[in-house]
């Protein structure tokens, strides 16, 4: 926890940001509006579900991309209507809004529910391995991805229009941002930081800690959901390429630059992501965030380890040592406390118990 | 079950409403026998406090009743209802609260969410998205009063990870006596205090109110014979004595295992 000053310094800091976004629009070149700041909110809004799951739940996950593309996917085959690729429901938008996220909230619970019981570089592990049977499922069930992938998805309206596309994007990244950290102060939040540091004492003090984790789970799987839904519309396609390893661990990349302790940090990490993704391919308005090559790997390893050397907090960590005015150097205390790498199940009968 | 706590003889043992009943509780590890069936009955208002040497099974004895284990065999009932299979999140509903012999919080959090939280675990909404209204604010301030009673009230503010060794054991004792349990479990609570926090612990415990059930591990004979109405003395997983401090210190087979070497009363 931060003190109350700095805490009102992030605030006006963060507030000025936002005020500046919603200017932009006027001044800022169409390419930079639609292309690089609508794609850095939905990136941004991704990772902060892992910053939500790890600062507050020491759960680092991997298959915040997956809930994702599963909203994106089930808008795709509910909105679009004969002809098109996918399921071809033909609902209405609105309700293929409501029914990709209600599927997705579903998914969310069920795999949450199921990496309840882990922690630590287990939760890791089992997300990693949603992540890659998420991708198989999509790439081999054509009936639900379509042959490569849907295509010609419409937004519905208004944000069909892209300047709306990017208010849209923008809101609820004001929103999630605003929610995620009030979230800490609330009994769930709270409970969700005593499950981080101790479960078996939570236990004990009479939480469900296994609950607590799945709901959790299913709420940053909710919020990634509506991430999910802005990628499609802003990008118009979905195929399973786009959920696979690559792009997964490019959200936990961000998440990891901006640093994965500070909600702020999600949005900064996918700034800096697509600024470099953009610019070090030198073509711009590439229709993939999977397309990696060579040289983009190597710019934003390079940059993860440049970031890593200097604060393992990332760059939101760097800005607020900075703002401090206590240089690089040593660690200082950040907003969040970061997850204590506990890996000891709830309830594995003995084991840790003095 | 759980009578009115003016029950006459409460204090010293002489009801027969027990509110804590094991059964030929065994636990083992393995191989290691931890417990090896121990029947143990505290009646409610009663204080009772577990001596024994390293090893004894002391703890496994607190984890057994806490439902933080499952044991072997035999049974566990609390205020009547059979807990032997009973996971821990279970316990606070029962009035039960415990403390750990190598203290738990929460690092990350403050002193006064440590509390915050003893009390929702209790009695409070463990999901609501909401920021605390009325009750929520009810239970801030008996966080408050919770952090005075262990004399953390100029700290309520700290994060327990900058708090002292002994801090964090005060903090413990204040997480389990702030939900007003009606079964309250100290493993070892004055061990690395220092000599007049020890004194007072033993006056903090001397005042739990007269229903409190305890049931307290601790090695610092001043505190245990001081607080305990009763004493029940284990060795090797088995309850080998059990009586009032002073017959417990007649005992000569209880000066052989434990009182021998470690005694100065
Ligand atoms: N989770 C566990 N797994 C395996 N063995 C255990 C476990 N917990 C306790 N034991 C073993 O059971 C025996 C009893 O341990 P316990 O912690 O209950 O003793 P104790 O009386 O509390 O001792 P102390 O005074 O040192 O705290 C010991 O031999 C210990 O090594
Ligand atoms: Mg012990």
């Amino acid at each position: 926890m931060i003190s109350r000053r700095s805490l009102t310094r992030t605030n006006a800091v963060v507030a000025a940001v936002v005020v500046l976004l919603l200017v932009l629009p006027a001044f800022g070149s169409d390419f930079f509006v639609r292309f690089i700041m609508t794609q850095t909110l939905i990136l941004g809004l991704m990772a902060a579900t892992i910053v939500f799951l790890t600062a507050y739940g020491g759960m680092i996950s991997l298959a915040q991309l997956l809930l994702a593309g599963v909203a994106g996917f089930m808008f795709g085959n509910a909105a679009l209507s004969e002809g098109a690729r996918g399921l071809n429901l033909g609902l209405s938008p609105w309700v293929a809004v409501v029914f990709a996220l209600a599927v997705t909230t579903v998914v969310a619970f069920l795999l949450g529910a199921l990496a309840s019981r882990t922690t630590g570089i287990y939760f890791l592990m089992l997300t990693l391995v949603y992540g890659v049977i998420g991708y198989t499922v999509f790439a081999q069930v054509v009936t639900i991805s379509g042959p490569s992938g849907i295509t010609s998805i419409v937004a519905p309206e208004p944000f069909t229009e892209p300047v709306n596309l990017y208010y849209a994007a923008l809101v609820l990244s004001v929103l999630a941002y605003i929610a995620f950290r009030a979230i800490g102060r609330t009994n769930f939040g709270l409970a969700m930081q005593g499950v981080r540091d101790d479960p078996i004492r939570m236990s004990s003090l009479g939480f469900n800690v296994a609950l607590h984790r799945t709901l959790a789970f299913t709420l940053g799987g909710l919020v990634a959901g509506v991430a999910g839904l802005l990628n499609v519309w802003w990008r118009k396609q979905i195929d399973p390429a786009s959920i696979n390893i690559g792009p997964t661990l490019a959200i936990l990349i961000i998440a990891v630059i901006g640093g994965i302790s500070y909600f702020e940090g999600a949005w900064l990490g996918a700034l800096v992501y697509v600024l470099l993704n953009t610019y070090t391919k030198s073509i711009p308005l590439i229709d993939q965030i999977g397309l990696t090559p060579d040289r983009f790997n190597t710019v934003i390893g390079l940059m993860v380890l440049l970031i890593m050397v200097l604060s393992p907090e990332g760059l939101a960590g760097i800005l607020e040592r900075l703002s401090r005015g206590r240089g690089l150097g040593k660690p200082t205390q950040h907003s969040v406390e970061p997850p204590t790498t506990s890996t000891s199940p709830v309830r594995t009968g003995p084991g840790g118990l003095q | 079950m759980a009578p009115d706590a003016t029950a006459a003889g409460g204090i010293d043992g002489g009801d027969t409403s027990s509110v804590v009943q094991l059964s030929s509780v065994t636990m083992a590890f393995g191989g290691l026998l931890a417990l090896g069936g121990v029947d143990l009955d505290v009646a409610q208002g009663q204080r009772l406090a577990i001596l024994g040497p390293n090893g004894a099974g002391k703890t496994t004895l607190f984890n057994v009743v806490a439902g933080d284990l499952v044991p072997t065999q035999g049974s566990v009932v609390i205020k009547g209802v059979d807990c032997t299979r009973l996971p821990s999140r279970h316990r606070p509903r029962l009035g039960v609260a415990r403390t750990y012999q190598k203290a738990r919080s929460f690092p990350g959090l403050t002193v006064a969410d440590n509390l915050y939280l003893a009390l929702v675990g209790r009695r409070g909404r463990h999901m609501s998205l909401l920021w605390p209204g009325r009750v929520g604010r009810d239970l801030r301030d008996r966080a408050r009063a919770a952090a005075s009673a262990v004399w953390l009230e100029d700290r309520i503010g700290m994060r327990v990870s900058d708090l002292s060794h002994g801090q964090k054991r005060q903090l413990e004792i204040g997480m389990a006596l702030a939900t007003d349990p009606d079964v309250l479990l100290l493993d070892e609570p004055a061990s690395g205090l220092s000599r007049g926090e020890r004194e007072r612990l033993t006056e903090l415990l001397e005042q739990l109110p007269a229903h409190t059930t305890l049931l307290l591990i601790e090695h610092d004979m001043d505190v245990a014979f001081q607080v305990g109405r009763r004493v029940v003395v284990m060795a090797d997983g088995l309850v080998v004595a059990s009586g009032s401090p002073e017959e417990v210190q007649a005992n000569s087979l209880v000066h052989e295992i434990y009182l021998g070497s470690e005694a100065h009363t």
